[in-house]
């Protein structure tokens, strides 16, 4: 389902882009900037964000603080100021770009969650919240959902590592044939 | 008067048809000072002839249209939109009779455009251009150059990756003048289209290609390289890397003393001190500024911390997050902290840092390359190795059958002819 969504998304990047080129000189309109630069922070595609944030006219900025609270969350995640992202995101959107915006939300969260895991040996309960953006006791559900040990004195979380999953092997007989390949090049 | 141009009509149909195109050609490159001749008529011609049956006769006479000189805006947007229509409506086929005149065509548009301030408008009909002009889509057109500054002025870098993503292994001839500017220009604009989005590995690429350019004389592109270059290599691998041999020695005689604060800057780089560091950018500041390089010279600094911490992990295993901040000249644990983290999700360290006693744990890379994965990398990389080989044997191949190439190096031999050593030995250089 979220592999369907997520498809979704980069083909409406796609096409917005398009869209914007055959609109050539003239500005196009502010859903279509809104959505794009959307869709660039859901691929957490900074610099692509931070050139359109560039080259959107001053006159369509003016006329749309939609605009310029999406790309406020942009700013945020350019720093990786996790506590900032949360606080920008915390908006009324419009229909247009609800769906994006709650998807870059989920993904933060997942990216953030990721990182943890990969960095931290142990953190505290309010940093963690912090990275996840929600309270205190709330990180702490989250934490054991995870299965990481929670400190309940200290207020520290020590993370699970998790197992690299095995990639699928590849067939012998294709392998074999490969390997053919580089030993006829390599002689000659 | 209008008898020539009605002439020029029909002679365009009939060559056209019979597909006597190379006849066409000379034709047309005659009837330039006619044409010239009756500008205010030149509209009806257009609108008589077909874009897709007669895309030559066409491109002629947008050519010629070029030339005038137009003041009206009004003329100027209609010709605009004339050539617009017409790359994205002419015959490829026909057109590649004269590549000479379809990228003097384009220059001018892109020209327009830059002056008129309208650059995102001619990037989707330029990319339709070069793409109808290709052979192939390894063959590099002087079109690529323009595409890429209009990319770069529209701040839209994006849709010129689709032609840079690509690895050149042909130059468009376009009428035997395709011209060094044009190369330099597209291998420039491409690095900073990547260094904008922080792809420095192509990035690095690019400016290479520039700077090692064969040449006898200083260019400018050459030298803004040469100080790209510098900065993006500082960046990515905390030193000036090593030029290949067959560098010019323009740039080591000519260049690099044009460029003494960027060198200044690497050398203090290399001494690992963030404050010496500092001192050299704010004593060079102006040059940094007027340059535009101001950003990549910061981002230069925020490498040299980076690679500081990086140096760390090969004397420690764990480190306190208070002494790193010391050793490394950051403002405290917190600021330290943040690098790590940063320098973990983008997989620049090993390391887990342990908040309970403010201590970061420094890991060996986990990759054992025993991994399945791993072998499909190597197995796209040799793949890539063996097509380069095959590219390179028939390259070579072609070389040696070239009867200029064979005429030179066999007559070397007989008689003494100035040159002739220098130029094919240089080719086997490479």
């Amino acid at each position: 389902m979220a592999a369907v969504a997520q498809t979704d998304y980069a083909q409406l990047g796609n096409d917005l882009e398009r869209e914007e080129l055959e609109n050539g000189a003239t500005p196009g309109s502010i859903r279509l900037y809104c959505q794009l630069l959307a869709v660039y922070l859901l691929q957490n595609d900074m610099c692509n964000a931070k050139l359109l944030w560039k080259r959107i006219p001053p006159t369509v900025k003016q006329t749309s603080p939609e605009l310029t609270n999406i790309w406020v969350v942009g700013q945020k995640m350019w720093l990786r100021d996790y506590a900032g992202i949360y606080e920008a995101l915390q908006k009324e959107w419009s229909e247009e770009v609800k769906m994006i915006m709650g998807a870059v939300q989920e993904s933060v969260r997942e990216r953030a969650l990721r990182l943890v895991r990969l960095a931290y040996s142990s953190i505290s309960t309010d940093d963690l919240a912090q990275f996840l953006g929600v309270s205190g006791e709330k990180a702490v559900q989250v934490a054991q959902r995870e299965g990481w040990q929670v400190d309940e004195q200290s207020r520290i979380i020590t993370p699970k590592k998790i197992e690299p999953v095995p990639a699928p092997a590849i067939l012998s007989e294709q392998h074999l044939s490969v390997l053919t390949d580089y030993v006829t090049f390599m002689e000659n | 008067m209008a008898t020539a141009l009605e002439q020029y009509v029909t002679m365009v149909q009939n060559l056209s048809a019979s597909g006597n195109l190379t006849q066409l050609c000379d034709f047309i490159n005659k009837s330039t000072d006619m044409l010239t001749k009756n500008a205010s008529h030149l509209d009806n011609v257009f609108g008589t002839l077909d874009m897709q049956q007669t895309s030559l006769g066409v491109l002629g006479v947008l050519c010629v249209k070029y030339n005038l000189p137009l003041s009206n805006t009004s003329d100027i947007d209609t010709l605009l939109v004339q050539t617009t229509e017409f790359l994205s409506k002419c015959n490829g086929e026909q057109v590649r009779y004269a590549t000479d005149s379809y990228a003097e065509l384009c220059h001018k548009y892109a020209q327009t455009l830059i002056d008129r301030k309208m650059y995102s408008s001619g990037i989707a009909p330029l990319s339709q251009a070069i793409q109808k002009i290709q052979i192939h889509p390894a063959q590099l057109t002087s079109i690529h150059a323009n595409l890429c500054q209009l990319c770069l002025l529209s701040k839209n870098l994006k849709p010129a990756l689709r032609f840079l993503d690509i690895d050149i292994t042909e130059i468009s001839r376009e009428g035997g003048r395709f011209d060094a500017k044009d190369y330099l220009l597209h291998y420039y604009y491409g690095g900073m289209i990547y260094t904008a989005l922080k792809n420095y590995d192509r990035a690095l690429y690019y400016f290479e290609v520039v700077v090692t350019t064969p040449s006898v004389a200083v260019s400018h592109i050459m030298m803004e390289a040469y100080k790209k270059f510098i900065l993006v290599s500082l960046i990515l691998h905390g030193k000036i890397i090593n030029l290949p041999q067959y560098t010019s020695q323009v740039l080591k005689r000519y260049i690099r003393p044009l460029c003494q604060p960027y060198l200044d800057l690497a050398s203090v780089y290399a001494q690992n001190n963030l404050a010496d560091l500092r001192t050299t950018l704010t004593k060079h500041t102006e040059v940094f500024n007027r340059d535009n390089n101001m950003g990549l010279v910061k981002q230069c600094q925020t490498s040299m911390i980076k690679k500081n911490i990086q140096r760390l992990t090969k004397t420690f295993l764990t480190l306190s997050l208070t002494d790193m901040a010391n050793r490394v000249q950051l403002s405290g644990p917190k600021e330290a902290e943040n690098y790590v983290l940063h320098m973990i999700e983008d997989g620049e360290i090993f390391a887990t840092i342990n908040q309970k006693d403010g201590m970061v744990r420094f890991h060996d890379n986990p990759e054992k390359y025993s991994s399945p994965n791993m072998l499909l990398e190597l197995d796209k990389e040799m793949q890539r190795c063996i097509q380069l080989d095959s590219k390179l044997r028939e390259m070579d191949r072609e070389i040696t059958v070239n009867p200029q190439y064979v005429q030179k190096s066999t007559g070397s031999h007989e008689d003494d002819m100035p040159g002739t050593s220098t130029g094919p030995g240089k080719i086997q250089a490479y």
